[in-house]
């Protein structure tokens, strides 16, 4: 008979088993990076530029530059590509964010050449055909539409707008005539300049086959790939930020989107990793302060959370949830109880156990495999760090006090510091 | 290839261990055989709703998340119409505690009205969450009564309406732990940094004791063949009309499965697939279309749907949908089109193998469905599919008498 009362021993995480990358160069100086592993016979070949909607003069031209790299090329129309991918069933993801963005491939080992010709020719060669351009636009038009139906999406537009100010990109909300606006000049304009090399960084992981530098170099190597000049990025004012609330009234609505949050430093600051510690406390997982009282004790939500987003020139902090209306009043009352209760109530030792414990565990899964390692490189490079921020982290996971997170809590996130917008009904 | 070792426990308990040493981690999966489709048509919601309860603490221990997370793990479940699954994941040294926590809660919960009645909240969000307060999100509350007069899956697992779930009581939570959570009802896999003689030994100390229970005979109504075709229309403020078509289809281990599901992918897996290639990039008529299959074990639905651009009505977006359906049976179907959709099932198979806990959920799934040594024999099943055998699953399916038609559809408001 096992002794049901009494947890197994646990043992706790004490090392990551980072892999290595090796590094090169291809002659044109795009950096290139190799994580080997996996078990399987394919790979992801992952090209990232640093042209978000931060480089666009127009909005949603970075957004549809990504998209329709796929909708016609110098050699082949729209039909063809989309045959080519699904033939050789390589998985191509297009993601325009506001700093970068990343254009990356899983594909099978075995359609690796023709897979790779294709890609380095999207990447390369586009043409953004005009007719493709407004269906696009209008697809995307009607996609906005229906988002404009959903509290949660209108309370994280209002939120980023609050937060960074209209004219900024981080704030930036879209309207609907922004889809008439753009045309194909601006794409190949946004292309010429920031799909270059000298403005990438590329990383292969998976199983890698022998030949994988000379077949990524006679693709993605040759000078004649290399821009005319360097280009510059415009430059935002940022908002200055105060404390603001906004309440969007939205008819019929059964639950409301709540947002509550503020502007805030990056990963680089010497402070983050103590706030992403802190945040995870206060909202970063289930066993979260506020997951505990407003879904497991009070019953308000299905979820709850809140999270640290790092940008390249900033970053926020932000809880969000979907309430029923008539609770919507009471549940913003237990947030900011929970905002207060962060600088003033210590974590016990056994909560702070806890934390250190699930975040372990959880950063070991978030290096699980050569494609998770892959993200995780991702994120140093975009910032600019190497991979002792991650043992930086580590070590502060170890160390860290529940005094610690009460003075960062106090110095970051202050209740009377939030921004506050609510979608949906009154109650 | 996905190798592993399966073990039954004499209280009926199927084992299933696959290793692999490249990762730190171990996953757990428990499937339990009970869906929505097992409820009472009274009580629908319910299987969904105990999955909540399952973590509201067991007879030994109070707080099942709490103890994961001190051992570094990371859990969730779901309910489909079919079973309920629960899945963790933590670094493999701490292994044993997955056991703890998941026999526990096999051998008995500690149940509460407190814990009944917030959880019961907590579903009510969830269901305004993601069915009332969406988009299009409760035309699946319309379309499975359409389709389905008799079988279970007439409703969602979510529940057919917000009053079922107000309306379950302690008494009913017991008596349906009792006669679905049990050994002989649940597969257990691990799958991940672990030894198979270590993991069954491990599970015969945690799980061993548990009583075998009673056995569970399903017995549910055949739906009936349908014998004309069904419509229902709805307006909501939605920006843009919605055209549902279903199709009831065969069951998930009928030998036409395989090219059923190839049929949905090549009208709709891709960009290049039929529908999305000639009717939202050509023709221009659609902003979205898509094609698939409900995915149920027994005979489930095979939906066409699409969103008309504003010039379509929704009674022209339905005829079209119709006329590329019917292709299907009457014209051929190329070679290459065919590798296309097989290459990537190939392609998402392999995928899938590269994680330690979809292997756990798939050999759960495979095990249930008769046999997990199936998950390697499905791209096998796949590619084995010719051309003629899909033109002819496509003439059964595409028929009036057999589909449901709905037509969500935008209310009129002047002005806007």
């Amino acid at each position: 008979m096992p002794d049901r009362k009494k947890p197994p021993k646990t043992e706790l995480i004490t090392s990551i088993p980072f892999i290595n990358p090796t590094g090169a160069r291809l002659p044109n100086g795009l950096p290139i990076y190799f994580m080997e592993g996996g078990t399987e016979d394919f790979l992801k070949v992952e090209m990232v530029f640093f042209a978000g909607s931060y480089q666009q003069f127009q909005p949603l031209v970075a957004y549809a530059t990504a998209n329709l790299i796929r909708s016609g090329s110098r050699h082949k129309n729209r039909e063809e590509i989309h045959e080519l991918l699904d033939f050789y069933s390589a998985h191509l993801q297009l993601d325009a964010q506001k700093d970068i963005t990343s254009v990356s491939m899983f594909v099978l080992n075995k359609h690796l050449e023709p897979a790779l010709d294709l890609m380095a020719e999207l990447i390369r060669d586009p043409l953004f055909p005009e007719e493709e351009l407004l269906a696009f636009l209008k697809n995307q038009k009607q996609l906005h539409l229906i988002n404009q139906k959903k509290v949660q999406h209108l309370a994280r537009t209002c939120f980023n707008e609050l937060v960074y100010g209209e004219s900024h990109p981080y704030g930036y909300k879209l309207k609907v005539e922004d889809f008439d606006q753009v045309n194909r000049d601006q794409l190949l304009a946004f292309h010429h300049h920031w799909y270059r090399p000298e403005n990438a960084f590329c990383i292969v992981s998976g199983k890698l086959p022998d030949h994988i530098t000379q077949a990524m170099a006679h693709r993605f190597g040759d000078d004649s790939w290399l821009g005319q000049d360097k280009p510059v990025s415009p430059f935002y004012k940022m908002l200055s930020t105060g404390s603001r609330k906004v309440h969007l009234e939205v008819p019929g609505a059964v639950q409301s989107a709540v947002r509550i949050g503020k502007q805030l430093v990056n990963r680089t600051h010497p402070s983050f990793h103590k706030l992403k510690i802190t945040n995870a406390l206060f909202g970063g997982y289930f066993g979260s302060r506020l997951m505990q009282n407003i879904r497991q004790d009070k019953g308000f939500t299905y979820g709850i959370g809140s999270n640290l987003v790092s940008l390249l020139k900033s970053g926020y902090f932000f809880i969000s949830t979907q309430v029923g209306t008539v609770v919507t009043h009471e549940a913003i009352k237990e947030i900011y109880k929970e905002l207060v209760a962060l600088r003033t109530v210590p974590a016990s030792d056994d909560e702070l156990e806890t934390l250190k414990n699930y975040l372990s565990g959880s950063f070991l899964r978030s290096f699980d495999g050569p494609f998770a390692q892959s993200e995780r490189l991702k994120e140093l490079l975009v910032f600019g760090l190497d991979q002792r921020h991650y043992e930086d982290y580590l070590t502060t996971l170890k160390t860290i006090k529940a005094e610690e997170i009460m003075l960062t809590a106090a110095d970051y996130l202050h209740e009377d510091s939030m921004m506050e917008v609510v979608a949906g009904g009154q109650g | 290839m996905v190798e592993f070792r399966k073990h039954t426990l004499s209280n009926g308990l199927k084992v299933i261990v696959h290793r692999d040493t490249t990762t730190p981690m171990a996953a757990v999966n428990i499937l339990y055989d009970v869906g929505a489709r097992d409820e009472d048509p009274d009580r629908t919601g319910f299987a969904h709703l105990f999955e909540h309860l399952m973590f509201e603490g067991s007879v030994n221990i109070l707080r099942y998340d709490y103890h994961l997370q001190h051992a570094g793990g990371e859990n969730n479940a779901f309910t489909t119409n079919d079973i309920t699954n629960y899945y963790l994941t933590l670094p493999a040294q701490n292994l044993e505690t997955a056991f703890w926590l998941e026999s526990d809660r096999m051998l008995n919960l500690a149940f509460s009205e407190e814990k009944l009645a917030t959880q019961k909240n907590v579903v009510v969000e969830e269901y305004r969450q993601s069915y009332l307060n969406q988009p299009y999100g409760d035309a699946w509350l319309m379309l499975r009564p359409l389709a389905y007069t008799e079988h279970p899956y007439r409703w969602a697992t979510i529940g057919q309406c917000i009053d079922h779930i107000y309306h379950a009581n302690l008494a009913d939570v017991k008596s349906f732990f009792k006669r679905f959570y049990h050994p002989a009802n649940a597969i257990l896999t691990v799958a991940g940094h672990v030894d198979p003689d270590h993991v069954f030994k491990l599970a015969e100390k945690w799980f061993g004791e548990i009583d075998a229970g009673q056995g569970n005979i399903r017995d549910l109504p055949r739906e009936p063949s349908q014998k004309e075709e069904r419509r229902q229309v709805v307006e909501r403020d939605v920006p843009q009309d919605q055209i549902f078509m279903a199709f009831h289809m065969c069951a998930r281990t009928h030998p036409d499965f395989f090219a059923t599901d190839l049929l949905s992918d090549i009208l709709a897996n891709g960009d290049s697939a039929r529908l999305p290639a000639k009717l939202v990039h050509e023709q221009k008529l659609f902003s979205e279309v898509n094609a698939y299959l409900t995915g149920n074990i027994d005979p489930g639905l095979f939906v066409i749907t699409g969103k008309p651009h504003s010039h379509v009505d929704a009674r022209q977006a339905e005829e079209i949908l119709w006329r590329e359906a019917l292709t299907m049976a009457n014209e051929a179907i190329g070679v290459r089109e065919l590798q296309k959709v097989k290459n990537k099932i190939e392609a998402t198979q392999t995928f899938s193998e590269s994680n330690v806990l979809a292997k756990a959920m798939n050999l759960s799934y495979h095990e249930l469905l008769g046999d997990a040594a199936m998950i390697n024999k499905q791209t096998d099943a796949y590619f084995s599919v010719d051309a003629s055998h899909i033109k002819r699953v496509a003439a059964d399916l595409f028929a009036l008498r057999n589909v449901s038609v709905l037509h969500y559809v935008k209310k009129d408001q002047p002005g806007l």
